[in-house]
């Protein structure tokens, strides 16, 4: 299934919500910025390989601006 | 440029020619000897499964003697199972024999066919996790050598499928093997106030809490614990490293048996606890090898043929298990977590 | 090379099981990380605790899982394993290799990483174990250009397994090695880019023996079956007599629903077909004489899982058959349907089983738009409380 590119305006709403948190669950993001979950996960997807944003795993699954959460103590 | 997404390489190019000739045209098989199964295809082609132990955790130096060896009895081909066992495929009948000897002279035992003890799946205890009560490998190999000629033989009354978790999560199949050795805890988390506050999310950290035994506290901006609730599982350990929960003292095994996954003859069913626990005893564990090999005895002794050690049980009912096994029944072993009810006897036949 | 003292470990290099310590030990002579591991857990073994931290953040770029962090909580005494992370590939369909490939896998891994691996994690990736995190991409870049590809981690779709199927096994009734394949290549975005409110996972078992244990192991379990009547043939149930085989008691008495009938005088085996429910127990004693039916599929169960934290639970089943064809289109578009429905009620860290089991079976089909049978339940409700939808009260 093409899923296509993600929508410009999304990614910048992705990182722009991103930028006020300091991680979130894409279901969050999607809930917060009033978008479609899985095109916030497409935007995400991408975002992720223009080193971004990155997936962290803290008890599950987060997405966070790149960098912004560090190594634990 | 590394490729994104290419997924795993594809299975066909990993089969040697008689299964590309067979695939889907297996007709029977038959177990010859211990740990060698051979698989007759419609057509007469016959292949033959050399079955050998591993200890799951090994090194590249273990994987190229294994490769060694499948180059020079079966044309480079080889599988592992489900349980760990490394598989040689041998399409040559007069390569079976030199490539077990060749397996026993390196120290790697054949068998884990039919009625045996298969390799125990285990997980990574103190080698590499980060929430372990026990270590996994160490009591698998303790085990294993001691129930060796149980792997090798085929002289069990049915298959005999043994799985270690090394905490609570039961990592593995656990909850469904026949015997499973599970790592516990005894006592509640401490709080560390400190490490807490840096980076855990109170809300998440209390809804972790399968008996609702955490509470926040405002004052501290961490949480307290109400002690009468904890049923000691960890999960909130997992959400934060501010709940110590390991606690050498008290850490140890629990011994739980009768599960299976199979649907034949009876449904699959879950392990039931039998010893709530046994004490960490690096690096052999005595006590649960020693619990495990009368378990597995006195199953031995006592079940009919083709009965997993499950069926034996119920067909001869728990009462009469701790009975033969002597056993100790106690509090702890009659549940009292939510699905408790549906295991109390609402009958008034049983055995004395 | 010091030379540091393990005498707890050394106790476990005795014994005729090959000895994971051994195989450390292997892997210390030429990696110091691995030599630094023998030492911590000859610390663990003395303290009887663990000494590694919680995950952390390391993966590949473009990939949301697949790689594991993990550092000791002693780096200042073990600085080789100040990062020791994990490497997770998924492995090819059914666990078969040629030598080839796994040299290759122990070429890379001897340049990147400790040397240790575990053939193969609970879920069935391949486990390379301990690497540092500037190591991990260069690790992947040649792992992808050798052909293999990282496996799940986190809350996505766990790497699928399954049996060794139609490649040995007359059992199978569906190609499992194809449906693994095709599965696994289908939802990449799904297994690499984590975005679901836990894991899920998925294993294909060829028959009722369910040898991945998949009832138990994934959250949605996917068991061969067959919807006519399995095949006797009645010369091999005779050569059976002829080898002593105790029909009667060993087969007959056994099956769970009394569906064969042995004839004694004819040595004539025969079963009751709408009694038979499938469970292998005859198929597997007597593999020359008794085959499936022709007309196979799957039955699919959802929410198996193990016990944290609500208990384990089994997977139970939601279509009693389906037909594993058309590339698969109707599983995964059921899956999908799943999977949505799921992200919209699932709570953090809550397993599909237990999303369910909180809103309710009756929600879930609604929802996801399967019909309810019997065969989904061993027995209907014993209680009056039905949640009643409004259109089916009088207004």
């Amino acid at each position: 299934m093409e899923k296509g590119p993600a929508s410009p305006e999304i990614k910048e709403k992705v990182l722009a919500y991103l930028a006020t948190v300091e991680k979130a669950k894409s279901k969050e993001i999607a809930a917060a910025i009033g978008e479609k979950k899985a095109d916030v996960d497409l935007a995400v997807k991408e975002l992720a390989f223009e080193d971004k944003v990155e997936y962290l795993y803290i008890t599950t699954t987060f997405v966070a601006l790149k960098g912004k959460v560090g190594a634990p103590q | 440029m590394p490729r994104i997404d290419a997924g795993p390489p594809h299975y066909k190019e990993m089969l040697p020619p008689i299964i590309l000739e067979n695939y889907g045209k297996w007709r029977y098989h038959v177990i010859p000897r211990p740990g060698v199964l051979k698989h007759v295809a419609e057509n007469g082609a016959e292949l033959y499964s050399v079955r050998a132990g591993s200890p799951r955790l090994v090194s590249i130096d273990f994987i190229r003697d294994m490769c060694a060896l499948a180059d020079e009895y079966c044309d480079g081909f080889l599988r592992f199972t489900s349980r760990n066992n490394i598989e040689f495929l041998v399409s040559d009948a007069g390569k079976v024999e030199p490539l077990i000897s060749a397996l026993e002279a390196k120290g790697i035992p054949v068998g884990g066919t039919g009625n045996s003890l298969s390799n125990i799946v285990h997980t990574q205890g103190w080698v590499h996790c980060h929430t372990p009560a026990t270590d996994a490998s160490g009591i698998v190999k303790a085990v294993m050598d001691d129930l060796h000629e149980y792997f090798t033989d085929m002289k069990l009354p049915a298959k005999l499928k043994v799985a270690m978790a090394c905490c609570l999560n039961m990592c593995g199949a656990a909850h469904c093997s026949d015997i499973a050795m599970v790592g516990v805890h005894r006592t509640p988390p401490r709080v560390n106030d400190e490490k807490v506050q840096k980076g855990t999310e109170i809300p998440s950290l209390v809804a972790s809490c399968p008996t609702g035994a955490i509470r926040p506290n405002p004052k501290t901006k961490s949480v307290v614990v109400n002690e009468e609730k904890c049923m000691y599982c960890g999960n909130c350990y997992t959400m934060s490293p501010g709940m110590e929960i390991a606690d050498p003292k008290n850490d140890g095994v629990a011994i739980l048996i009768g599960g299976k996954t199979s649907n034949a003859r009876t449904a699959p069913s879950f392990s039931r606890m039998v010893i709530p626990f046994l004490p960490n005893n690096p690096p052999r564990w005595p006590e649960v090898t020693e619990a495990v090999r009368h378990i597995v005895e006195v199953y031995a002794s006592n079940a009919r043929q083709g009965e997993r050690l499950g069926e034996w049980v119920e067909r001869i009912g728990w009462e009469k298990f701790f009975i033969l096994t002597g056993i100790e029944f106690t509090d702890k072993h009659i549940d009292d977590y939510i699905f408790s009810r549906e295991t109390f006897r609402t009958s008034a036949a049983f055995k004395f | 090379m010091s030379e540091k003292k393990t005498p707890q470990l050394d106790e476990l290099e005795k014994g005729q099981w090959p000895s994971f310590v051994t195989e450390i030990r292997k892997a210390a002579a030429k990696n110091p990380a691995a030599e630094d591991l023998l030492g911590l857990l000859e610390r663990s073994y003395e303290e009887k605790k663990g000494h590694w931290k919680h995950g952390g953040i390391v993966g590949v770029k473009g990939y949301g899982g697949g790689v594991i962090g993990r550092y000791t909580d002693l780096p200042e005494e073990y600085p080789n394993l100040a990062e020791f992370h994990t490497i997770r590939l998924n492995q090819p369909s059914g666990w078969f290799y040629t030598t080839k490939s796994l040299r290759t896998i122990c070429d890379i891994w001897e340049k990147y990483g400790s040397g240790l691996t575990n053939l193969h994690g609970s879920t069935g990736d391949i486990i390379l174990l301990g690497t540092t995190t500037e190591n991990i991409q260069p690790a992947f870049d040649e792992f992808s250009d050798a052909g293999f590809d990282l496996g799940g981690s986190g809350s996505d779709l766990r790497t699928p397994s399954c049996c060794v199927g139609p490649a040995r096994c007359e059992h199978a009734c569906y190609d499992t090695l194809d449906a693994c394949h095709n599965i696994t290549n289908e939802f990449q975005d799904e297994l690499h880019r984590p975005m679901w409110p836990y894991k899920f996972k998925i294993k294909f078992s060829g028959c009722a023996n369910d040898c991945t244990a998949s009832i138990a192991r994934s959250d949605c379990s996917i068991i061969g079956t067959w919807r006519d009547t399995l095949r006797i043939d009645q010369d091999a149930v005779k050569a059976y007599v002829q080898e002593g085989l105790d029909i009667q008691g060993a087969v007959c008495d056994k099956c769970p629903t009394r569906a064969l009938k042995f004839d004694y005088k004819k040595n004539e085996l025969n079963v009751i077909a709408e009694e038979c429910t499938r469970c292998m127990h005859c198929i597997n004693v007597m593999p020359k004489a008794i085959r499936p039916g022709q007309e196979k599929g799957a039955t699919i169960l959802l929410g198996g899982k193990s016990t944290i934290v609500q208990s384990a639970f089994m997977a139970w089943v939601i279509v009693p058959f389906m037909k594993m064809e058309d590339d698969y289109e109707e599983l995964k578009d059921l899956l999908r349907r799943i999977w949505e429905w799921w992200d919209e009620n699932g709570k953090t860290r809550e397993r599909i089983g237990e999303t369910i089991y909180r809103l309710g079976m009756g929600k879930f089909l609604r929802e996801v738009g399967l019909p309810p049978v019997p065969q989904m339940v061993f027995r209907p409700r014993a209680n009056p409380y039905v949640f009643w939808q409004q259109d089916e009260i009088n207004k």
